[in-house]
């Protein structure tokens, strides 16, 4: 089980004293991946989720807060003793062209942590070889076919499964996937999904699913819990289902509202929501820049785009975990465990529905 | 104001509203060692004035192809080997060369291409390079140009003097398409192609951005072709889809017919492997196998048949035939078979 706690990270921009900026790409962000358990997190580029991604698997520092592994808090350790804890937690690239080297087979990309792996084992190298071939027949490839081979003579899809392989060489408990399909053919994408479910059923590793899709997240973990985003904040998390069917937070519900609607199979959402200057208009992408401007951090952050703001979204700060809306019956079957900052948390029916064929 | 514009642009376009496209029996293809391959073969695919359409593809399956055979564009080692493409107003592009070619192109035809953030120049302002287009296209009035283009993008969205006057580092990725769309559309052509538009940008940018492209086809009248490998993308913006796949395309015909009965078996394995927001979760199904590449693709018969699971024998040395079916035309033989029975009473075609 891997657990965050107010996990604070603002990245400086050296410069003069008018060069200086800082950007909060997280302000004090609470998880919890549950071993064997799937979560998700949401949002726009730029929120924040790519970094948190980042810091769970140790390739990234934070400035405050406390990240707990298996109940060991990593701040109280030297980055070398850290090391072994971060090796249980495999990150897996967005970009399966970028992430082999174009220069070594499939073979030596494998060999390689094979060979770390083997020596922490004791284990020999006909070991190492019959585990390369296993680990590619778990990702579904044909060994005999893909060893010899060179990244470039495999497709894309094929090449993920790659990386994927070559991520649970070490044996880890925690899969992170930060877009891992988006690069992928479409026919393609979803064989790679159900290839990371699967693995979590068989060998019980834990999924964080970082995406911007959340039908894809729905897809990977709708047993878990999903994260929503926005500008380094947790504005809305509870299990997946809930958060999708009965959002409260206005931003999730822009979110669900901006995804398109395949008209014909399915109709939108009867209350849909679209943010105000959606157009991020005159300034850089939506949240960055104000969050570079540094501009006042009090009140709701989602208050300068939320068509439903009042005065007290810009006087007063929501705090993540305020209690569920007040209309519960909509939500009683599923209201349990999902937190929101809103001051006016209404759930409202964004996410497209199937047309019931006839 | 677009009319002040058309004769600021010197008068190269003489069609006002819509311009239709037609193309015939297009076949591009590659050299390569193993001999010219095709990546797009024998196409017909008409574009009505006035219309929408998208065009859904995997990668290498040469809808991109398509697209730039629409501006004469395919570079070398690909040529278009046969076919037509004939735009209203302009003729068949596939014979245009030289100087008439390179008006048309920007001109009357206006390319949006993918990952707008790399068709810019890093080392121009967006201004300069809107007068560089404007010089190019031997427009008289600069400063008409300007206001146009102006006005184009404070329509979307974005504070036209401030865009005109920044480098494409200081746009944010959903800033530069608009600037995209502005570049294909400001010398006021009547013919629009993006090819990915929103790849790359965020869902609710993505959503803003469809919309843009939705308004703008509907004020100035335009003939617009989408690009997409995203099915919803095309759901949202389209009025036509045509599927393609393997250099064919498979099926095509109005948005909502097909999505909400699709009849080629590629069609609808694409469209049951999309996760969606409600149903059963398991309702998504993988499509099994892989798609062509230009090496793999059979050279006769079917492009589908190695995935397909109405495969039949007929599949292996038959082009299959293209039929009218329930209002879209569909290029299967599973279709052709017993004619006479209604399509929707078809096997498979229910869930």
């Amino acid at each position: 089980m891997i657990s965050g706690r107010g996990i604070v990270k603002t990245f400086r921009q050296r410069g003069d004293v008018l060069g200086k900026r800082e950007v909060k790409a997280l302000r004090g962000v609470d998880f919890t991946i549950p071993r064997g358990g799937a979560i998700s997190f949401i949002g726009e580029s730029g929120c924040g989720k790519t970094t948190l991604g980042r810091i769970i698997a140790g390739l990234e520092t934070y400035d405050e807060g406390e990240l707990t592994i298996d109940g060991v808090a990593m701040s109280s350790l030297r980055p070398r003793a850290q090391q072994p804890h971060f090796r249980r937690v495999q990150l897996i690239h967005q970009d399966p062209y970028s992430a082999l080297n174009p220069t070594r087979t499939i073979h030596q990309a494998l060999h390689d942590p094979l060979k770390l792996r083997a020596r922490q084992l004791g284990a020999s190298s006909s070991w190492m070889y019959q585990r390369a071939r296993e680990l590619l027949q778990l990702v579904d490839l044909d060994p005999d076919h893909v060893l010899a081979r060179y990244p470039h003579q495999l497709s894309g899809g094929m090449r993920q499964r790659v990386v994927i392989a070559r991520s649970l060489t070490v044996d880890p408990d925690v899969l992170i996937a930060d877009e891992a399909v988006s690069m992928i053919d479409v026919s393609l994408r979803l064989g790679i999904l159900s290839l990371l479910r699967d693995l979590r059923e068989r060998l019980g590793v834990s999924l964080l699913y970082i995406t911007h899709d959340v039908a894809t997240a729905r897809y990977i973990g709708a047993d878990g819990d999903m994260y929503v985003i926005y500008r380094g904040q947790i504005i809305e998390r509870g299990p997946t289902e809930t958060v999708i069917a009965n959002p409260v937070h206005p931003y999730t519900q822009s979110l669900l509202s901006a995804i398109p609607v395949l008209y014909g199979m399915e109709q939108p959402g009867p209350e849909q929501v679209k943010p105000l200057n959606p157009a991020d208009a005159g300034t850089d992408d939506s949240g960055a820049a104000a969050a570079q401007a540094g501009i006042d951090d009090t009140g709701c952050l989602f208050a300068d785009r939320c068509p439903f703001r009042t005065d007290r979204c810009t006087a007063e700060t929501p705090v993540l975990g305020l209690a569920a809306p007040e209309h519960q019956d909509d939500v009683a079957e599923t209201g349990g465990g999902r937190v929101h900052a809103c001051f006016h948390p209404i759930p409202r029916q964004v996410a497209a529905t199937s047309v019931q064929k006839t | 104001m677009p009319l002040a514009t058309r004769s600021a642009t010197g008068g190269t376009s003489d069609t006002p509203g819509a311009a239709g496209v037609r193309i015939r029996g297009l076949t591009v293809v590659y050299k390569t060692p193993a001999g010219e391959l095709p990546a797009v073969r024998d196409i017909n695919l008409e574009l009505p004035a006035g219309t929408v359409t998208g065009l859904v593809g995997e990668s290498g399956s040469g809808k991109s192809t398509l697209a730039l055979s629409l501006l004469n564009a395919v570079q070398p080692p690909g040529r278009i080997a046969a076919g037509q493409v004939e735009i209203d107003g302009i003729g068949d592009v596939v014979g245009l060369r030289g100087e008439r070619l390179r008006k048309v192109r920007g001109g009357q035809v206006g390319y949006v291409f993918q990952a707008a953030q790399n068709s810019l120049n890093p080392l121009k302002t967006v201004g300069k390079q809107l007068l560089d287009l404007g010089r190019s296209h031997d427009v008289d009035n600069l400063r008409a140009l300007v206001a146009e283009a102006k006005q184009l993008l404070g329509r979307m969205g974005l504070d036209g003097a401030r865009v005109l006057d920044s480098y494409q580092h200081e746009l944010s990725g959903g800033m530069r398409q608009r600037v995209g769309i502005m570049f294909a559309l400001v010398l006021n052509a009547h013919l629009v192609v993006l090819d990915e538009p929103t790849t790359a940008l965020d869902m609710i940018t993505q959503a803003n951005i469809l919309e843009i492209i939705r308004d703008i086809h509907a004020e100035r009248g335009l003939t617009t072709l989408v690009i997409t490998h995203d099915i919803g993308v095309v759901a949202e913006v389209a009025d036509r889809l045509a599927v393609m796949y393997g250099g064919q395309v498979v099926e095509q015909g109005p948005v909502r017919t097909v999505l909400g009965d699709p009849h080629h078996p590629y069609t609808r394995g694409l469209i049951r492997a999309i996760p969606r927001l409600t149903g059963g979760i398991d309702e998504a199904q993988a499509l099994p196998g892989r798609p062509p590449n230009l090496m793999t693709l059979p050279t006769q018969g079917c492009v589908f048949r190695e995935r397909c699971p109405l495969r039949m024998e007929v599949c292996e040395t038959v082009d299959p035939p293209r039929v009218h079916l329930a209002g879209r035309l569909v290029a299967c033989h599973a279709m052709t078979g017993p004619s006479d029975v209604t399509p929707t009473g078809h096997e498979g075609a229910t869930r």
